[in-house]
């Protein structure tokens, strides 16, 4: 029965784009190279090409005459109910949809938009890893993955207002800018709320919070599901809108800015003249107009580098910002990993991987690579744009034991700030 | 006597029939991509696609796969980046600038055009049978390769080859005489005209679609491609 649901999805969602992608594959494996799973792991059902093989089975069998001919004559292999929970495991364990294998590929395939076709797949027939789905479904009931209820989202805002002496407005009708922070940052970061908020106060933004639109995170999205991303999505947009404001600032997560800055478009009604962007593209336009001044050189901790974050950087376009940011923090003492920028190794645990139990072992092989490229470039502190890369990045720092600190690049600007 | 039917056969109703297999089975797959319905894309954008796709391709034909480093991640894997860029470079300069097949052109579109000496075709022509089997060996040998290839991907190299070889064979009139060997090259030759509709090998025409994909998707993101 899932089988069924499952082709009847891939059937639905091919259109031109997918297939010629899938047809433009020359299966030379290539891709391979570049997933971090692969690579920390050499299992070759990790390769991205073999994580878009359901999705490729079923369009050369229900699409293509060749591929018709062959099902018929018993030359090509059905899907079978077998290989929908195996392929689950892959797609959703072993990848976080970070697209370097895009870059990789020599026929340009956005294989991870693809996989993300997969996970959809996966998701409308029910196969899902359970804690990735328990993740979805407390979003679903208590509008956040990670517990934050009503009650939670009031009590801890003032909470983080009364520990770092900031002012956190809320509802504020008229304002121009929502800022939505994400649960992770609420509950494990508290001090990147504060710091945003300081860098805001700073520029002397006109900036609300939302009691509506109070989760930026979107495990819907994860999991691949529409209607559920959806629904994430318009909580967010329906805050927006009952405040008027004119822009939606994304906070450090990265999947949250993917959904609602570069899908949401395409897959329900949005809101008209309502601008969506990240902090980091906003703090960087603070550093540009001179809205907010940094003290040059305040980082003085030794050799620092930065993490580029798949869906901030590579497919966010932030890029340049950070480095901006950092040469004036860091001048003397920022240094690029290699590789960097939209060619960067993601983190491991992106994609909804950190929430799932399983994945550890796969989550904690990737980031050796991670470990590697820090070692390389005698990194003594790393920072980033990403909650998610930061919650995978403190958790694998404690496991292997490194002696490097873990920073988010908000706070170390707010800490810069020029009084 | 019997090797001249054959080549006759083999140079011409088997060729314009294979031709036209070829032309036909393309154009087929081409116009059924474009009514596979194209949704527009809504979303606001921070570059130009256009400038991203331009990028892309640029990127593709003239520096990736002639300079594994550029992609760092190439490190892992050079031999076989190289193998495939020399094998592409040398299959277009035999095929347009070998003067034996620019007269092949020149009977079906009715002009010519200057071709490369000999030698330097030749060596290309070396290299590229040599990448054939460089590529074939990793097949083999590599676990993702090994996963990922069914019957398709085996006799796309072998029809690849088999006119590499007779070919070069042909050139340098080795071992057969000259009809049986070119109608071995010719018989070669339509065989793999006919499976290319078929197979995987019809990559050069959605490598335009792919691409400019890719190139609009970061274009509009403002990303290097």
């Amino acid at each position: 029965m899932e089988k069924q649901i499952v082709l009847n999805t891939f059937l639905k969602e091919t259109g031109g784009h997918i297939a010629a992608q899938l047809e433009a594959c020359t299966r030379c494996g290539m891709c391979a190279e570049a997933c971090h799973f692969y690579q920390a792991t050499g299992n070759p059902e990790f390769s991205p090409v073999w994580k878009i093989e359901l999705l490729k089975r079923a369009y050369e069998q229900r699409f293509t005459l060749a591929g018709k001919i062959r099902l018929a004559v018993g030359l090509a292999k059905p899907i079978s109910e077998e290989e929908i929970s195996h392929f689950s495991k892959i797609v959703y364990e072993a990848c976080t949809m970070c697209n370097k294998c895009s870059m990789v590929c020599p026929m340009g395939i956005q294989l991870g938009p693809l996989i993300h076709e997969v996970r959809q797949g996966l998701s409308n027939a029910g196969v899902v890893p359970a804690e990735l789905l328990a993740a979805v479904n407390q979003q679903v009931e208590e509008g956040s993955p990670l517990g934050v209820t009503d009650a939670v989202y009031k009590s801890r805002l003032e909470w983080v207002a009364d520990e770092w002496e900031v002012a956190l407005p809320q509802d504020v009708k008229g304002a121009d800018t929502l800022v939505v922070f994400s649960s992770i940052e609420l509950m494990k970061f508290p001090e990147n709320i504060a710091a945003i908020a300081k860098i805001l106060h700073a520029a002397g933004e006109k900036w609300t919070l939302s009691s509506q639109a109070r989760e930026v995170v979107n495990f819907g999205f994860y999991e691949g599901n529409p209607e559920r991303t959806i629904m994430f999505l318009k909580r967010i947009f329906d805050g927006a809108g009952d405040l008027g404001v004119r822009k939606i600032v994304v906070t450090e997560c990265g999947h949250a800015y993917d959904a609602l800055r570069w899908t949401s478009y395409n897959l329900m009604a949005v809101p008209q003249g309502i601008e969506i962007t990240h902090i980091v593209g906003l703090v960087g336009d603070y550093v540009r107009t001179g809205r907010i001044t940094l003290k040059k050189g305040a980082h003085n901790d030794g050799r620092i580098t930065f993490h580029d974050a798949c869906k901030i950087q590579r497919r966010g376009g932030h890029i340049k910002e950070p480095r901006e940011i950092l040469n004036v923090l860091a001048p003397d003492s920022f240094a690029e990993m290699s590789p960097s920028r939209e060619q960067a190794i993601c983190c491991g645990g992106g994609g909804g991987v950190i929430a799932i139990k399983d994945a550890d072992s796969n989550r904690y092989a990737a980031f050796e690579l991670k470990v590697d490229q820090l070692r390389r470039v005698g990194a003594k502190t790393v920072v980033m744009s990403c909650s998610n890369c930061r919650l995978q990045f403190t958790d694998c720092v404690q496991h292997f034991n490194l002696d490097i600190k873990v920073a988010g690049l908000c706070q170390m600007v707010a800490d810069a700030l020029e009084k | 006597m019997f090797w001249t039917d054959i080549l006759a056969f083999a140079r011409g109703p088997f060729f314009r029939v294979a031709l036209w297999v070829f032309v036909g089975g393309m154009a087929y797959r081409l116009v059924r991509i474009i009514f596979l319905g194209w949704p527009a894309d809504k979303v606001p954008r921070r570059g130009s696609k256009l400038w991203g796709a331009l990028k892309s391709f640029l990127k593709g034909i003239l520096v990736w796969p002639f300079i594994p480093w550029v992609k760092n991640t190439f490190n892992c894997n050079p031999v076989v980046y190289l193998a495939g860029g020399l094998f592409h470079l040398g299959l277009f300069v035999i095929l347009i600038l070998g003067t034996a097949h620019m007269l092949v052109w020149k009977s079906l579109l009715g002009f010519g055009w200057k071709t490369l000496p000999f030698p330097i075709v030749d060596w290309m022509a070396a290299i590229t049978i040599a990448a054939i089997v460089i590529l074939f060996i990793n097949r083999l040998i590599h676990p993702v390769l090994k996963l990922i290839s069914g019957p398709g991907e085996w006799l796309n190299l072998l029809f690849v080859f088999l006119p590499m070889v007779s070919g070069y064979v042909m050139a340098h009139h080795l071992w057969f005489r000259y009809e049986v060997i070119f109608s071995i090259h010719m018989i070669a030759v339509n065989i793999l005209m006919i499976w290319i509709p078929f197979s995987r090998i019809s990559h050069f025409m959605f490598y335009f679609f792919s691409k400019a994909i890719h190139g609009a998707d970061f274009g509009k993101r403002a990303v290097e491609p």
